[in-house]
């Protein structure tokens, strides 16, 4: 008898040592995070609508339903990466977030110039070859520095009715998501 | 020799069962750690950053979400209403009271998985705070029902458990520092269709 009761401690101890490391083992060993999903779904620096709207089951779990989002997938070693997006829209918001779906900076419309969706990514380094001499295209633009290699990138925007619909449609569709390098 | 394989067998099923078993039920909690209650409301502040805890790690990790980001907004989420009952879509429902400063705020019913629940029809189960109208003193009443119901009404038919996320965007209560005095609305429960 004592030794069952031995066991079952034995094995209430072991249990919280499989929670923890199941715990700690999870975000790394998933096939569902977020970065697979899209990986499925399209390919680097392609601009991916996953709202309900673009058809078929969202690639990511849905946002609010009266958002529109649009996302694509980058790597910051090849270069940097500039977002835009034409036109004006009620509210949008762009996120940026590392492979592992950690959202790392998010901005919206009232932080950019006129409205206007223009963002660079790069890495710190990238960010120092730009600040020697700071290309035309990029004079409007959000440069956001981080750390990082493979990245996500979201912009979402607000349809506050079905009267809204085409000019968002318009703003995400038109999006765009280029791979970008200086030349020397 | 058999009854000592019998005891680490025992050992090893408790502790593998004990731990997963602990794990996935943590995962699929709505409250659980990290989780800031409001009244009815739960929003996960850290969700998706860097500091988020272990938990809601591996919560983004399973579910694939990409969280809203700090600048983007704060999402609230109701499971049952201010006395504590479940939310049920065959019954009626009034949000009411004041909702905290943001650029504009979403609501909306949803399912189990917490997407928007499908009326069947051409409204949907969404409002949002640009088409609401508003009390003198700026607070807000919303009636929850399957019925047309004058003032604000959210269209949730159906039966089932609900849940409604009321999403603040463009708001300082995104700042874990402003949640400390926030007041949401509450949720009163109405009729319920037999």
């Amino acid at each position: 008898m004592r030794k069952v009761i031995y066991a079952v401690l034995l094995g209430l101890f072991g249990a919280g040592i499989v929670h923890i490391a199941v715990l700690l083992l999870v975000p790394d060993f998933s096939e569902r995070d977020a970065w697979s999903r899209l990986a499925m779904a399209s390919d680097l620096y392609r601009m991916t609508r996953f709202d309900a709207e673009a058809g078929g089951p969202p690639v990511v779990k849905s946002v609010d339903p009266l958002f529109f989002a649009a996302t694509c997938r980058f790597d910051l070693n090849d270069g940097m990466v500039q977002v835009t997006a034409p036109g004006q829209v009620p509210f949008w918001s762009v996120s940026i977030y590392a492979r592992n779906g950690h959202n790392i900076y998010s901005f919206n419309d009232r932080s950019a110039t006129g409205g206007k969706l223009d963002t660079v990514v790069l890495t710190p380094a990238q960010m120092i070859e730009v600040r020697k001499q700071l290309p035309e295209d990029y004079a409007g633009s959000i440069f956001v520095e981080s750390p990082i290699g493979e990245g996500i990138v979201v912009v979402r925007a607000f349809v506050p009715d079905a009267s809204w619909k085409p000019t968002v449609d318009r703003f995400l569709n038109g999006a765009t998501c280029d791979p970008e390098t200086l030349e020397d | 020799m058999l009854k000592n394989a019998l005891l680490t067998l025992l050992t090893v099923a408790i502790a593998v069962g004990l731990g997963g078993g602990s794990v996935w039920y943590a995962l699929h909690a709505q409250s659980g750690v990290g989780a800031i209650r409001i009244g009815p409301w739960t929003a996960f502040p850290d969700i998706g950053t860097p500091n988020a805890d272990p938990y809601s790690q591996a919560r983004i990790a399973r579910e694939g979400v990409l969280a809203l980001g700090r600048a983007e907004g704060l999402a609230f989420v109701a499971e049952s209403d201010s006395a504590g009952r479940k939310l049920r879509r065959e019954c009626a429902y009034t949000i009411a009271g004041e909702f905290p400063t943001a650029r504009f705020w979403t609501l909306y019913a949803a399912d189990q998985s917490l997407d928007v629940i499908a009326t069947g029809k051409a409204r949907p189960a969404a409002l949002h705070s640009y088409e609401l109208l508003r009390q003198t003193d700026n607070s807000a009443s919303i009636s929850v029902s399957s019925r047309p119901a004058p003032g604000n009404w959210l269209l949730v038919n159906g039966t089932g458990t609900l849940y409604f996320v009321l999403t603040f965007y463009d708001t300082p209560i995104a700042n874990s520092t402003g949640l400390s005095d926030v007041t949401l609305p509450g949720i009163v429960k109405g009729r319920c269709d037999a």
